[in-house]
């Protein structure tokens, strides 16, 4: 083991690692995973987009934000819960590594199952509806902000006290069907009531899928720097109640 | 921090666990103080919900204390958990192995969770296993181990990066005898080596085999804390005459208990065990009873306080399988009792 802050900083981004890959061989293809993660969005997708005549840029767009919204916030309240039950928890939280570097490692796990399935989801719009992308580089900056700041908004609910992966999960898909009604995925932004419009922009997911237009059809209504920017402090804003959450699970024993 | 190498490996000053608000929640641990020396092995004995647990989670830094101080090898636990960390081990109850993951990928785990250098995780992976005769079974997923296996294994994580300190919480319980006696041997072997071992447990002969020192918490509160033997000497009260009567040794527990001396007889297997304060008194008694009665004594000793005795006595728990009570014993008519069995 080394010494110093330069040397700690290192070891904290090994360990952070660490839990990543291990996650990701153990509960990639867990069916919790699977379901919630990667068949959720595609069956929302095509329940709203079926028979609605939208253009083909535009589809990928929808597509590309509700699957980085339900898979990256997936695997938070499904991995945390299951690891308190079985007591694998206790060796993350017992190890010689921050609380930050342990969410962040946890982060990175619903963050690159996002960025995989996105992937996937890009390729069929690709290769198989002939989708041409606007803006590749903005796609890239939107899928990767956006990854990492759904997969810090399952963390909160992973970071609720509790040992049952049900106490979370049916409460934090109840927030994602509630955010993907308000943020401007099937109703876009121009056409809501001011009010509503009002509400949309404290939904991360309004800035996501603006970015997602903007990268994929350029036809964003958002400046993309904002949507950039609120990306960003939306994940930075996430990770505080998953702090507090575990400190609090700390002093109730869990 | 302190420096100096004659610091404690564990000091607890006042140390308490309240779960729910002031006044109205559970009090687990009730303002307790222990230190645990270096290179001993620290028995931390209890009936089921005594605390045990909590307090050796409180000291691996899983649960917030709501009052005291844990200083670890010299460091404030509260404000310095860091060094604290990279110096325990902890082998939970529930062994806390990634059963989709094979023992190697396990160790592997650990090894880079804990830092240890690249260049010895396979050595060490590779020692370990070895060691705890899992080498052969090291590329089977562990959701095909048995038990024992995966207890074994767990104390191998607890222990990948060297700690100084090892916390092993109900290491045996459940496990088949040659599992138990193979992590018997591990925890005196890692002892011997130099690593401090608190050991939370409620198996009395476990702790009398192992232990250099035990604490016994009841009610949240250390009851009592010594050497095995010294706690036994403390408790010469609770001495006995074990014996083993033929043919029907089971019909004779009525007799035994009414003998005169005796305080109480506990049927333990086939024989009696008839405690007494002199047992050089009551000897002859059941040699003269035997022969009264026609009976063969098959086996005849004197047996002084056990430590599950002296747990027994200060936790007020009863004992055993069945239990006569004598008048003279404690003023009572003769009842039956359950009791705990095991022979020293």
């Amino acid at each position: 083991m080394t010494d110093g802050w330069q040397e700690r900083v290192i070891d904290e981004i090994a360990q952070a690692w660490t839990v990543t890959v291990k996650d990701i061989k153990v509960y990639y293809l867990r069916p919790g995973m699977i379901m919630f993660g990667v068949l959720m969005p595609f069956f929302l997708f095509f329940s709203f987009s079926i028979r609605r005549h939208i253009a083909a840029t535009q589809g990928e767009a929808r597509l590309l934000a509700l699957t980085l919204l339900f898979t990256a916030a997936a695997a938070g309240p499904f991995i945390i819960p299951l690891e308190r039950r079985l007591g694998t928890y206790d060796r993350l939280m017992a190890a010689p590594m921050s609380l930050l570097t342990l969410l962040l490692g946890k982060m990175a796990v619903g963050a690159l199952f996002a960025i995989a399935v996105s992937l996937v989801a890009l390729l069929a719009g690709v290769l198989v509806f002939g989708v041409a992308v606007a803006h590749p580089w903005l796609l890239a900056v939107g899928i990767l902000l956006g990854a990492c700041c759904f997969a810090a908004l399952g963390l909160v609910f992973g970071s609720i006290p509790t040992r049952s992966p049900g106490d979370v999960q049916m409460p934090s898909v109840l927030l994602r069907w509630g955010l993907l009604f308000i943020s401007g995925v099937f109703v876009p932004l121009r056409d809501m009531a001011p009010l509503a419009r009002a509400v949309a922009y404290l939904s991360p997911l309004t800035y996501a899928q603006d970015l997602m237009d903007h990268a994929v059809a350029g036809t964003g209504m958002l400046s993309p720097h904002l949507d950039v920017a609120a990306l960003l402090l939306f994940g930075i804003l996430f990770l505080s109640p998953s702090i507090w959450l575990h400190r609090r699970s700390r002093q109730l024993g869990y | 921090m302190v420096t100096s190498h004659d610091v404690e490996a564990i000091e607890v000053e006042n140390l308490t666990k309240r779960y729910g608000r002031p006044g109205e929640g559970v009090l687990a641990v009730d303002h307790i103080s222990f230190a645990v020396h270096r290179g001993e092995v620290f028995g931390f004995l209890g009936p089921n919900g005594a605390g045990k647990t909590t307090t050796q989670r409180m000291l691996t830094t899983l649960l917030e204390p709501s009052e005291g101080r844990i200083i670890i090898n010299g460091y404030d636990l509260a404000r310095d958990a860091y060094p604290v960390k990279r110096q325990m081990g902890l082998v939970p109850e529930e062994s806390n192995v990634y059963t989709e993951l094979t023992a190697w990928d396990n160790l592997m785990f650990t090894a880079r969770l804990y830092r240890v250098p690249r260049k010895e995780r396979a050595e060490r992976a590779r020692e370990l296993l070895q060691a705890f005769g899992l080498w052969e079974k090291r590329d089977i997923k562990v959701e095909a181990f048995s038990k024992g296996m995966r207890r074994r294994l767990s104390i191998a994580m607890a222990i990948v990066h060297r700690p100084s300190l090892l916390f092993l919480d109900e290491p045996t319980p459940g496990l088949d005898a040659q599992s138990t006696r193979a992590i018997r041997d591990l925890v005196r072997r890692l002892n011997a080596e130099g690593t401090t071992i608190f050991l939370t447990t409620h198996q009395i002969e476990e702790a009398n085999q192992l232990c250099d020192r035990v604490a016994i918490i009841n009610h949240g509160r250390i009851a009592a804390i010594d050497t095995p033997e010294r706690l036994k000497r403390a408790f010469q009260r609770v001495q006995s005459v074990e014996v083993a009567l033929e043919p029907d040794g089971q019909r004779h527990g009525d007799a035994l208990a009414a003998l005169p001396g005796v305080t109480t007889a506990v049927k333990m297997g086939d024989k009696w065990r008839l405690y007494t304060q002199d047992p050089s008194s009551l000897l002859p008694l059941v040699v003269d009873y035997a022969r009264e009665h026609q009976a063969r004594i098959v086996s005849l000793s004197t047996l002084g306080p056990s430590l599950e005795d002296v747990f027994l006595e200060i936790t007020g728990q009863s004992v055993g399988t069945v239990r006569h009570e004598t008048q003279e014993g404690d003023g009572r008519r003769p009842g039956m009792r359950g009791r705990r069995g095991g022979r020293r």
